[in-house]
């Protein structure tokens, strides 16, 4: 058993604690004169805890997870892709497209069948759009479906 | 007997038509919700903050709505333990141990029962301890000043991770990472700019609430295409109820002691839903000896926990409640939406929020009665909704929470960040690193550097009144036995209730 994944993670907020501590110093003493507790008070004791317990786990690390290879690690950075599109898309195609797409190509990575997946997607798009727009008077996004 | 009157006006708030219709959704969509596989309660309260924040209900249905759910969740998790032996979230896990082979007896329907009258004991049980403890305990916590905050808020950080969790170290790591998240933004005491970057977006800070729906919500997702769970399991029949009032009875006295100490596991720091089943069926398990038969599905195996994490639910409320400090997961998502209603949770609550905690204990009391009814006749729905598979469900809960998150500020940077912190918390939860703290973090942060501001300017900067007074040194000390007993007991405890859960499976 390896032990790489929190050595890592140790690493990488070590030097997180590090830069965090150390733009906290770089601030200018609020106007007013200098208090027992200025803004960076706070920050650099957190920073101080911070890389102490980041230096524990670089030392003392729990033994590793299964990370995903290959296809299943495919599958998730496909994943990813379609919620950063989604996120995307939302406002420029409209709520009731970007959805259907979102919610369908998800549901079929997830194993569904195409179809299926799509008319899911279109279903549940559709009435959430008109539960949110007509029912409870929030406004959706209705891109390219807009017509007024 | 002010209490009782205290009492009295929070069913007058709770009992409007709306607020009861609210708390019948509330306990619906969460049996829904804890029964919904890869929807644990914390994941699905989180979900339903940024919908009832942008219905724009008044903070006592919001709450009433949330409360609700999240007693339903409790009641819907035991539904996967009993017929899948999955427990939805981790308190139902005990329940697996009798409930399973109970439905594989054939006696799905009788162990679903039981455990919802078992479910109604504790949490009545649990609610009643909160009406008597909660007004003590805020009276008490006048008395705090800000360096006894300050001390409490470290201590509800180091108990946050439970005797039984794993390694204390990621928790501390958890909880820094998300108060420094919370430093993010316009300090407000003096107007500096921290961590902005120039970016405007960030001066008013990160919103813990779109942090709340990705860490949990976009996580889950996540980690359901890597386990490939989408198909959905098969399910064990459900056939027709036979109880007999006789057979009620019979697990009553199971059910009070297991609420009772439930209840007491819930309130303290560092225990918990999962130790109070866990204690509630050992106990239970000793007391009665070769009685009972335990593991071959017992009725009494199926109580006690039930009872237990039920109690525990509610007694999770009277730190939430009283000292504005959060003892579980679910309660830490209830004070992120207290938060987000501008309410300051604390003692202060009690007087200047009346009718919002009152409603809310009287919501808690009429959640758990509306529960009883509708899970005894529509166990049937519960069932069936049990069977959705994933692989459709997730990507709805995934377009839900893209919908909350955008109608709260109309804007798709939060979108991004929203995906962002799912990603992180995917990584994370892989890295075995806890998810709650970096939520409670993001909440008390602000709060712990206000008081911690306090204290200097009273004490005028000298850092000796952080311990300076005796209440003080104990809360130190009982955050410091929070990190250190987890390395001393922990393995031990933990042992222990996977032998149980050993033990159980071998004579299964």
């Amino acid at each position: 058993m390896t032990s790489l994944g929190d050595r890592i993670l140790g690493l990488a907020l070590f030097v997180l604690a590090v830069t965090y501590g150390w733009v906290a110093q770089q601030w200018p003493p609020p106007f007013g004169g200098h208090e027992a507790v200025g803004p960076e008070t706070f920050p650099t004791i957190l920073a101080v805890i911070l890389a102490g317990s980041s230096l524990y786990l670089m030392f003392k690390p729990d033994p590793d997870a299964n990370w995903p290879v290959g296809r299943t690690a495919g599958e998730l950075v496909a994943a990813m892709v379609i919620l950063v599109l989604y996120a995307f898309v939302l406002e420029r195609l409209g709520f009731v497209i970007a959805t259907t797409l979102a919610v369908g190509s998800l549901c079929w990575r997830m194993g569904a069948k195409p179809k299926m997946a799509f008319l899911i997607g279109l279903i549940s798009a559709v009435s959430v759009f008109l539960l949110f727009n007509n029912l409870l008077e929030l406004s959706l996004p209705g891109g390219l479906l807009e017509f007024d | 007997m002010e209490t009782l009157q205290f009492l009295m006006e929070g069913f007058a708030v709770a009992l409007t038509p709306t607020n009861l219709l609210l708390a019948l959704c509330g306990a619906f969509l969460g049996t829904l919700i804890g029964a919904l596989p890869g929807l644990g309660p914390a994941n699905g309260v989180a979900i339903l903050i940024p919908l009832a924040f942008t219905l724009g209900l008044p903070p006592e249905s919001a709450m009433i709505l949330l409360t609700s759910v999240y007693a339903g969740a409790m009641y819907g998790g035991r539904i996967s333990s009993i017929l899948l032996n999955i427990p939805g979230d981790e308190p139902a896990m005990m329940t697996c141990l009798d409930g399973y082979p109970m439905a594989k007896n054939g006696k799905a329907a009788e162990a679903l029962a039981v455990s919802a009258i078992a479910s109604f004991i504790g949490g009545l049980i649990g609610t009643i301890g909160l009406i008597l403890l909660a007004p003590i305990l805020a009276r008490f916590a006048l008395t705090f000043g800000p360096a006894e905050y300050f001390a409490l808020f470290v201590l509800a950080f180091a108990t946050l991770g439970g005797i039984t969790g794993k390694n204390p170290m990621k928790t501390v790591v958890a909880a820094t990472l998300g108060i420094m998240i919370s430093t993010v933004g316009i300090d407000i005491s003096t107007g500096t700019q921290r961590y902005t970057f120039g970016v405007l977006e960030l001066y008013e800070g990160i919103d813990f609430i779109l942090a709340i729906v990705g860490l949990f919500a976009i996580s889950e997702l996540l980690l359901f295409i890597e386990e490939r769970a989408g198909k959905g399991r098969a399910l064990i029949q459900v056939g027709k109820l036979k109880l007999s009032m006789k057979d009620i009875y019979s697990i009553l006295p199971t059910t009070f002691r297991g609420g009772i100490l439930g209840f007491v596991a819930g309130v303290l720091p560092g225990a918990g839903a999962s130790l109070g089943s866990f204690i509630a069926y050992t106990l239970e398990k000793k007391a009665l000896g070769k009685k009972g038969r335990f593991g071959e599905g017992d009725m009494r195996g199926v109580a006690a926990p039930e009872a237990g994490n039920n109690g525990a639910s509610s007694g999770a409320l009277v730190p939430m409640l009283t000292l504005g400090v959060p003892g579980s997961g679910t309660t830490a998502v209830l004070l992120a939406m207290l938060i987000s209603l501008n309410i300051t949770p604390g003692p202060l609550m009690f007087t200047q929020n009346a009718d919002i905690v009152w409603g809310v204990i009287a919501a808690l009391l009429i959640g758990n009665l509306l529960l009883l009814v509708l899970n005894i006749p529509m166990i049937g729905v519960f069932v069936k909704v049990l069977s959705v598979p994933p692989m459709y469900l997730l990507p709805m809960v995934t377009m839900i929470a893209f919908v909350g998150i955008y109608s709260i500020s109309h804007s798709t940077f939060d979108l991004y960040f929203m995906v962002a912190f799912g990603v992180a918390g995917y990584i994370l939860r892989k890295l075995e690193m806890p998810l709650v703290p970096i939520i409670l973090g993001m909440l008390l942060g602000p709060e712990m550097e206000k008081n911690l501001g306090h204290a200097m300017i009273i004490s005028d900067g000298n850092w000796g009144i952080l311990w300076g007074t005796p209440l003080a040194v104990g809360l130190w000390l009982v955050a410091g036995l929070g990190l250190i007993l987890p390395y001393l007991i922990g393995p031990i405890l933990r042992h222990r209730m996977r032998n149980a859960i050993k033990e159980d499976a071998v004579s299964d």
